[in-house]
């Protein structure tokens, strides 16, 4: 559905991407795990294109998408109404919400597709409210961001983004800001997605969700892949990659 | 002799009459004997000896039937003037009368009776009776004053906020021009600006009405100040909220429009309130290009009656202004700020 090729990304000499590539096929789950440092949130912006790339292409449904080149041969982003277009299609979930915060839950589920979509108010009220339901926050339609928990903040963010029904979800260590005892609500969140077949990427340092999620795990190290293989083989035990090792025995 | 000009007036006038005496020859109608008494009279005010001059003048007696009253009409309003300057008003007006019992319509008495009955009325009624004189005056120059406010309140915010889109927009040129403008309307007077605009730009071939320059000049400077403040305020957001806009497939425009400018305004209330408080008080400088608002309309009042209390008055309907939009910003601010705990 959505391929990366030979992706570079530099902040000014720092490379945070060396030439990624990544293949995200229709109904699959990537975990990416590794490092502090590693590249993991560079990666996932650089998908919705919140980053851009220096080098490579990106492929939505084969054809490349989002950049063309300029007179000297730089990649520059398409204009904004492409760019919109492909983004409004990749649902993000941020490690620190951000939630709108003069809105209520059910305003900022429905934001997106009332401002981006010009979905009718009454339809998008339908589908936020289906939404709301689904990750269990009926109760709290109405009620302002600052007066929820951090783990209902973050359902409410899945929900918002899923309000744009994208093809793709991208989630950027969903639960790293929560604390540990409302971790669960938003794993429970993700896997009713994962039941209904939703493709996505997750960045996690939480291994056991991890290994019960993914299809694929990759290990960035680096601003690199430095391994790529199925939970199986990555939690077995019997990790033969040293570095993948080290780091597995430092977060267990 | 020094803050009492009437008794420099009075020794001049005394003084001129002397002199005319040798020129009015010895076989004159009036009697030698007056003209020796006003001459005494006169230097005793000159050596500020007030009662013993009035007594001099008050023994030159009345004129019998056909003889010339000049001599003692002077005497009697020279009297007076000087009863009224020592407070003496019964003694003064009882020195009026005489005249006008002689001469019913002289000018001069009928005038020094007024200024004795306006020293006899008390001040505040002198000032109620101003007031009533007045009121319509500052009536309306109080609500030129809010007009001034109002339209200033309504332009420069919407102004302000497109010159803080300008300044910070990524476009080097446009960010470059709104700088200019805030710099120069920031960093020069009001009141230049204001002059230039009135008196500057007729040269130019603009010609404004009074209003029309002074809601322009405050709305010019004032959208420059608001526009740094709300150049602030959006830049006070937190990124992560661009981002989760720009994720949902929002355009730039679109994310500040629902979601970056909306939660500016609560933030914006307190600074943007000082700033319309100080305009409040900064209309004043408008009575300087030909607007009759209420400084200009209390200082014409003032110069009319010179009474204090306009003054005060004026000074109370600021007060009542600025306390009026100081609640009414005050319950704005918590009334935006409903979506956030306190
Ligand atoms: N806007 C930026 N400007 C400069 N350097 C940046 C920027 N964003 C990220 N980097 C750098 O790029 C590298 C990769 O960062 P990234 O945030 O992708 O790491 P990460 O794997 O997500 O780490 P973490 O687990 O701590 O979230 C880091 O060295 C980081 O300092
Ligand atoms: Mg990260």
């Amino acid at each position: 559905m959505i391929e990366l090729r030979g992706i570079v990304k530099r902040y000014g000499r720092l490379v945070a991407l060396d030439h990624v590539d990544l293949s995200i096929a229709e109904g699959e789950r990537i975990v990416i795990i590794g490092p502090s440092g590693s590249g993991k949130t560079t990666l996932l912006r650089t998908i919705n294109f919140l980053e851009t790339i220096d080098e490579g292409e990106i492929l939505f449904d084969g054809r490349p998408a989002g950049y063309r080149q300029d007179r000297k041969g730089r990649l520059v982003l398409e204009k904004q109404r492409v760019i919109c277009a492909l983004r409004s299609q990749i649902g993000m979930v941020f490690q620190h919400f951000h939630l709108f915060p003069h809105m209520t839950v059910l305003e900022n589920v429905m934001e997106g597709p009332v401002t981006v979509k010009r979905t009718p108010r009454e339809e998008a009220r339908a589908l936020a409210l289906d939404l709301i339901g689904k990750v269990g926050l009926m109760d709290k339609k109405d009620v302002y961001p600052a007066f929820l928990s951090g783990g209902q903040k973050q359902r409410v963010a899945i929900a918002r983004a899923l309000a744009m029904r994208p093809r793709l979800m991208l989630f950027d260590e969903p639960t790293s800001a929560l604390d540990p005892e409302l971790v669960g609500e938003v794993f429970t969140a993700i896997k009713a997605l994962a039941a209904e077949g939703m493709t996505m990427v997750i960045v996690t340092h939480q291994m056991g969700f991890a290994r019960e999620m993914a299809d694929r795990v990759i290990f960035m190290d680096n601003a690199r892949f430095i391994y790529e293989g199925s939970p199986v083989e990555v939690f077995s035990g019997e990790m033969a990659n040293p570095r993948v090792k080290a780091f597995l025995e430092s977060v267990l | 002799m020094r803050g009492r000009p009437w008794v420099a007036a009075l020794t001049l006038g005394l003084s001129i009459i002397v002199a005319a005496v040798p020129l009015m020859g010895a076989d004159s109608p009036g009697t030698p004997d007056g003209y020796a008494l006003l001459a005494e009279a006169s230097r005793l005010v000159q050596e500020e000896r007030l009662a013993e001059a009035v007594a001099v003048l008050r023994k030159i007696p009345a004129p019998a039937p056909g003889e010339d009253a000049g001599l003692f009409v002077r005497s009697r309003i020279d009297a007076a003037k000087i009863l009224l300057g020592l407070g003496d008003l019964d003694g003064a007006s009882a020195s009026c009368h005489e005249v006008l019992a002689l001469l019913p319509s002289n000018l001069e008495a009928k005038n020094l009776l007024n200024e004795i009955r306006d020293a006899r009325t008390p001040r505040w009624v002198k000032f109620l009776r101003d007031m009533k004189t007045y009121l319509p005056t500052l009536l309306r120059a109080t609500g030129m004053t809010l007009l001034l406010v109002l339209a200033t309140m309504l332009i420069s915010p919407v102004a302000g906020l497109a010159i803080a889109l300008g300044r910070i927009s990524r476009m080097r040129v446009v960010s470059g021009v709104f700088w200019c403008y805030i710099w120069v309307f920031r960093g020069t007077p009001l009141l230049l600006q204001l002059f230039f605009i009135y008196y500057g730009l007729p040269s130019l071939g603009v010609t404004l009405e009074p209003l029309t320059a002074a809601i322009l000049g405050l709305g010019l400077n004032y959208s420059a100040y608001l526009a740094e403040i709300i150049r602030g305020a959006i830049e006070s957001i937190d990124a992560g909220q661009m981002e989760a806009a720009k994720a949902l497939g929002m355009t730039y425009w679109q994310a500040m429009r629902r979601i970056i400018i909306p939660q500016t305004y609560r933030r914006l209330v307190p600074p943007v309130g000082n700033e319309f408080i100080a305009l409040i008080k900064d209309t004043a400088l408008v009575s300087t290009i030909a607007m009759v608002e209420l400084m200009r309309a209390a200082n014409q009042i003032y110069s009319a009656t010179f009474n204090v209390f306009i003054l005060f008055q004026a000074a109370i309907v600021y007060l009542v202004l600025t306390s009026f939009f100081t609640v009414a910003f005050r319950r704005l601010e918590d009334a935006l700020g409903v979506y956030e705990i306190r």
